[in-house]
């Protein structure tokens, strides 16, 4: 009974990867670059749904869904006016730029905010007792799994079916082609962009429920996780990214309960060590050799 | 017959190298119209500056009569230009259809019109629908890139080297393609090594050397010439 509840901790946790992973795996897939500031709109999604519920008194529900658009709003304008620029710069010059604007993003997090831990209410509360009360979820793991699984499969759907998410992929593929079939690669980079940033406030709201406290650098390790959930799973695969997600956070539950709580960031990544030695593209990672 | 594009005095530079260097020339309506020349001669960059991935430093490029020389590539499919990349450039991860939906992605109606036509012009595209283009034979996956430019009902198809690396049985079966094309009145701008083939299906020829146009005429006229046939067709 103990193992399942740290099992079932464990994938609550991997969820909140996989959300953030999922963001990762799409922008890399498209840009091909490494947003590392993305672990910090998830912090700002976490300040911004904390200001609506106790400042403006809003509802949860409402202060996820404006903790979204200024996510989006955010990621978009990050792309714009960081990235865009260096559409043609060599990658390395786009990587430090993304460190750039994380450490921009806490920073301008510890001006406004300050440094200590705001103390955050979770969303939901209130937990379920099974088998006479040995085993106890909390509501918050139950609607992470459950939002994991939603976003997960909408994505998938997006783009396998929809015309954008065609789009996404053709851009993906091969840039100049995508030009020439009329597609719009800018506005289509900004559009994961967005996708990417909004997933990052459900999983700043998510996170900050589950562990309710808050502060500038609250997004940075969990953002440095999920990325290697996406390299574990293969990088710019999205059953990959929650694949990834998944056994990430079980790996880290399960080291932290058996193990020893320290180790267990050593463990997380010995395991990604491991998966890139004996599978380079990572678990679902695709190699496809061009015909000539 | 009208000017559907002409290219005037364009110069292309990657970096400090001066890649074209003035090269004019005029495809008119339901021509087919082949720059040849050897590797390096500047075929492919003329024509991704037509498309606009690559931008020339004067002249103009007029297509249809509107000035294009400025306008994203993006815009120009829904102009009526076309292009079949080299190399294919077909999106190997996506399925046949996708790939042709995406050559149709700028399309608002008539797309099940398209696809049906497309189908009729390359059977095995339709048997091979479902599957991951990046498992089509080199063939099959250059017929797909035709396929896709087609998709937009394209007033000119530029292609671009469409029988590299291909065997010669299937070499012959592309300049088939582009003869019926061509017979159905679609207007053609083909860069090709193969200069042989390309003049014996083109309408006019221009031969780019090192980023100039020294020669141009019809078909016929190049075929005949001793300096085309020395330095071109082996011969």
């Amino acid at each position: 009974m103990e193992f399942l509840s740290y099992l079932i901790s464990g994938i609550s946790l991997g969820s909140v990867y996989a959300i953030i992973a999922l963001g990762y795996t799409m922008v890399y897939g498209i840009a091909k670059m490494l947003n590392f500031a993305h672990g910090d709109v998830i912090m700002v999604g976490g300040y911004i749904s904390l200001i609506a519920m106790m400042n403006a008194g809003l509802s949860p529900w409402v202060a996820i869904l404006l903790a979204m658009v200024v996510c989006t709003l955010l990621g978009v304008l990050i792309e714009g006016l960081a990235y865009r620029p260096l559409r043609a710069a060599p990658s390395l010059a786009v990587l430090i730029t993304a460190i750039g604007v994380s450490y921009l993003l806490q920073n301008s997090a510890l001006l406004i905010f300050g440094a200590n831990p705001k103390s955050y209410t979770p969303i939901i509360t209130g937990t379920v007792h099974l088998f006479d009360g040995q085993l106890s979820i909390s509501y918050v793991s139950l609607l992470t799994v459950a939002a994991c699984i939603v976003i997960m499969v909408a994505l998938t759907l997006f783009t396998s079916k929809s015309k954008m998410g065609k789009a996404m992929r053709a851009v993906s593929e091969d840039k100049a082609a995508a030009q020439l079939m009329g597609i719009n690669v800018n506005s289509t980079i900004s559009l994961t962009f967005a996708i990417g940033s909004a997933l990052a406030a459900i999983a700043g709201v998510l996170l900050c429920s589950s562990y309710s406290t808050l502060m500038p650098t609250t997004g940075s390790m969990p953002g440095i996780k999920a990325f290697t959930a996406a390299v574990f799973g293969g990088i710019g695969s999205i059953p990959g990214a929650f694949l990834g997600g998944l056994i990430l956070g079980i790996v880290e539950s399960l080291s932290k309960a058996y193990i020893s709580s320290q180790l267990a960031n050593s463990i997380v990544f010995a395991a990604l060590i491991v998966v890139l030695l004996v599978k380079p593209t990572g678990l679902l990672g695709k190699y496809i050799p061009e015909k000539v | 017959m009208g000017e559907l594009l002409n290219v005037e005095n364009i110069n292309v530079y990657y970096g400090a190298i001066h890649a074209i260097k003035g090269v004019s020339f005029t495809v008119n309506e339901g021509e087919v119209v082949t720059l040849i020349g050897a590797n390096g001669a500047g075929k492919s960059t003329t024509l991704q500056t037509v498309s606009g991935l690559l931008r020339s430093r004067t002249g103009s490029i007029t297509f249809n009569g509107e000035n294009i020389s400025h306008i994203p590539t993006h815009k120009l499919v829904n102009k009526g230009l076309a292009q079949v990349p080299e190399g294919r450039r077909i999106f190997l991860q996506m399925t046949v259809r996708e790939n042709l939906d995406m050559g149709a992605f700028t399309q608002k109606s008539g797309i099940d019109e398209s696809l049906e036509r497309v189908y009729e012009q390359f059977p095995r595209l339709k048997e091979r629908e479902k599957q991951i283009a990046g498992t089509l034979s080199g063939g099959e996956q250059q017929m797909l890139a035709m396929g896709r430019a087609l998709m937009s009902h394209p007033k000119l198809l530029m292609m671009d080297e469409p029988s590299m690396g291909l065997a010669p049985i299937l070499v012959d079966q592309i300049f088939e393609i582009i003869q019926s094309l061509h017979k159905a009145g679609t207007t053609i701008l083909l860069v090709e090594q193969n200069a042989q083939k390309a003049l014996r299906v083109a309408d006019r020829a221009y031969v780019l050397e090192t980023g100039r146009i020294v020669m141009s005429g019809t078909g016929k006229e190049l075929s005949a010439s001793p300096e085309v046939q020395k330095a071109y067709l082996g011969g």
